[in-house]
């Protein structure tokens, strides 16, 4: 049973950084930084919590707004340019906030010793979910919470004007731009609420993990983030969600009969998807004849 | 700083921009995929770094310098493949298929090689290892310099086949215009798929001029050569195949630079960093290609 939590646990926080994704991903843009926006929620929160004992709710709205900001500093420059050029952009951000933890190195004593950032070795000893007597069904309940409680928030999102004009964007910028719709506004709103989103699921991370390296924060997590919504359909929500039960659910754990090799299916999976479905699997067309 | 260590700081600036023709060979194949296509193929790097894995079948058999031309032969076979798994049936109006299908491949590939290795790095060989040259206070390691003129070598090459032969015009009218080329004959899709072959004999080169100059070969090399490569690529503008070699010696040259003045765990930081002072300032790189592209 603990397997089944501690499994449920990694899908909900996966779901969250898919979520993050798929704000950006829907006004058209590809990120490769959500990886990272993660990595600062998650050294933020847990910064906070085992380095000056702040409250667990303080440390993850801490560290989600945090990431935000740092999103939307970095929004500005990075969408000057779209495309295949931001995912370069996005790409190379990636890499330096990977790089500046893994040169991060902020120690300091608290009653149960030294604790904080230690360059290469990682940042271990972030247990304020031990210390504080949770279990593993406790930490459930709030990971899923939060995943509810986003998805309702992007669910009303998307039906207000916020997800009109993101979509509006998404498909077509000129026409957006000729209807008055202010490009970088929306784009940064997105990344913003994106890079927030992000944050909040790096915190989570960090306390479930107890342990974060920067090794935790490649481009390889990034990858994750952008294939569930795509694989998944960007048309809903529940296709996130979807794609990251099958891949952490089935592909990773409910195929470890065969061994190390059912992570090359990850690849596998994407390419065949998009040669099958290269909208997604929940898009639209489902219930629509191909020719329609 | 006194004079030492500012024939320290020349040396290892020389030795990153010999290393940089590794990266330039890189860049110039992406640029070239998304000369014609207006995609990138991100598993352009892995692909090339595969085929370097391919040639150490025959390592035992052949001298080395045909372990380096089976290499840039597997590279090339690599490249067709690339683009009949990745581009040919996937619908090419949609821009986020052909990325996300070149990233599965990307994992694939790297997964692939750390399993069939067994996580091992392997020995790659290299030319002239024990030869090198002084000059004057300097010292030129005799591998880096032919890793360097096996790179002119290869970009003079393609640089004649684009100018010279009929192959070359029709990559050319490809990517100026596709209906246009189409209209006068030539076929698109065969087009394309002789890029990615050429652009697949650079990719192998380039993996073995990067394993002769490390000595080892490891699957943790793919990702950080397609990151390297991309920058080369956006720096150098993208298309343009004179900003790609340019950019290569630079980026080459950069690393080592910062790598001397701030150590090897925080070089990439300043590589990343120059990049994106280039994406504010100049986005179109140092040759933009004609023509408003994004």
């Amino acid at each position: 049973m603990d397997f089944y939590l501690g499994l449920a646990q990694v899908i909900g926080i996966h779901t969250l950084l898919g979520l993050s994704a798929w704000c950006v991903l829907h006004t058209g843009q590809v990120s490769i930084a959500q990886g990272a926006f993660f990595a600062i929620g998650a050294y933020t929160a847990g910064m906070l919590t085992s380095m000056w004992a702040m409250p667990l709710a303080v440390a993850l709205a801490f560290g989600a707004v945090m990431a935000g900001l740092v999103a939307v500093a970095m929004g500005f420059p990075a969408l000057r340019v779209k495309g295949l050029m931001l995912v370069v952009a996005t790409t190379a951000f990636a890499e330096i906030v990977r790089l500046f933890f893994f040169n991060l190195k902020w120690r300091v004593q608290t009653p149960t010793g030294e604790v904080g950032p230690d360059g290469s070795l990682g940042f271990g000893g972030i247990r304020h979910f031990p210390a504080n007597g949770w279990s593993t069904l406790d930490v459930n309940l709030l990971i899923w919470a939060l995943v509810a409680a986003v998805m309702a928030l992007l669910w009303w999102l998307d039906r207000s004007r916020v997800g009109t004009l993101w979509r509006a964007v998404g498909e077509d910028e000129l026409a957006a731009q000729s209807a008055g719709i202010n490009l970088t506004a929306t784009k940064v709103s997105a990344f913003g609420i994106g890079g927030c989103i992000a944050g909040l699921a790096g915190g989570l991370f960090a306390h479930y993990a107890t342990h974060i390296e920067h090794h935790n924060f490649t481009i390889l997590l990034a990858t994750f983030a952008i294939a569930y919504p795509i694989l998944g359909g960007l048309a809903s929500l529940a296709g996130t969600l979807l794609a990251v039960i099958f891949i952490q659910g089935f592909l990773l754990e409910g195929l470890r009969f065969i061994g190390e090799w059912r992570s090359l299916l990850f690849g596998v999976l994407i390419v065949v998807v998009m040669l099958v479905r290269p909208n997604g699997f929940l898009s639209r067309a489902l219930f629509r004849s191909r020719h329609a | 700083m006194d004079l030492l260590d500012l024939i320290d700081l020349t040396q290892s600036v020389v030795d990153g921009v010999l290393f940089g023709a590794t990266y330039a060979l890189i860049g110039i194949g992406f640029t070239l995929i998304f000369g014609v296509m207006h995609k990138i193929n991100l598993s352009y790097a892995a692909a090339s770094i595969g085929a370097t894995y391919l040639s150490l079948i025959v390592v035992t058999a052949v001298p080395t310098p045909l372990v380096y031309a089976f290499a840039a032969l597997m590279g090339g076979v690599l490249g067709w493949l690339v683009y009949l798994i990745c581009f040919r049936f996937v619908p090419l109006n949609n821009p986020l298929a052909t990325l996300m299908s070149t990233v599965g491949m990307l994992l694939a590939i790297e997964e692939l090689i750390s399993h069939l290795t067994y996580g091992m790095p392997q020995n790659y060989p290299a030319l002239f290892g024990n030869t090198n040259f002084e000059i004057g206070p300097f010292f030129l390691r005799g591998d880096l310099i032919f890793v360097f003129a096996l790179g002119c070598v290869a970009m003079i090459g393609l640089t004649v086949l684009l100018k010279r032969t009929r192959l070359g015009l029709a990559t050319r009218a490809v990517a100026q215009q596709p209906v246009a080329a189409q209209l006068c004959g030539m076929s698109v899709n065969t087009t394309n798929a002789s890029t990615f072959v050429i652009a697949g004999l650079l990719g192998g080169t380039a993996g073995a001029m990067a394993g002769a100059a490390i000595g080892v070969l490891s699957p943790l090399m793919t990702l950080p050569l397609t990151v390297k490569g991309l920058v080369v690529t956006v720096i150098g503008g993208l298309g343009s195949i004179p900003g790609a070699i340019i950019a290569g010696l630079v980026v080459g040259g950069a690393e080592n630079l910062f790598q001397f003045l701030r150590g090897v765990s925080e070089r990439d930081i300043y590589v990343m960093l120059l990049l994106f002072a280039f994406l504010v300032f100049r986005p179109g790189g140092l040759f933009a290609a004609p023509g408003g592209r994004d």
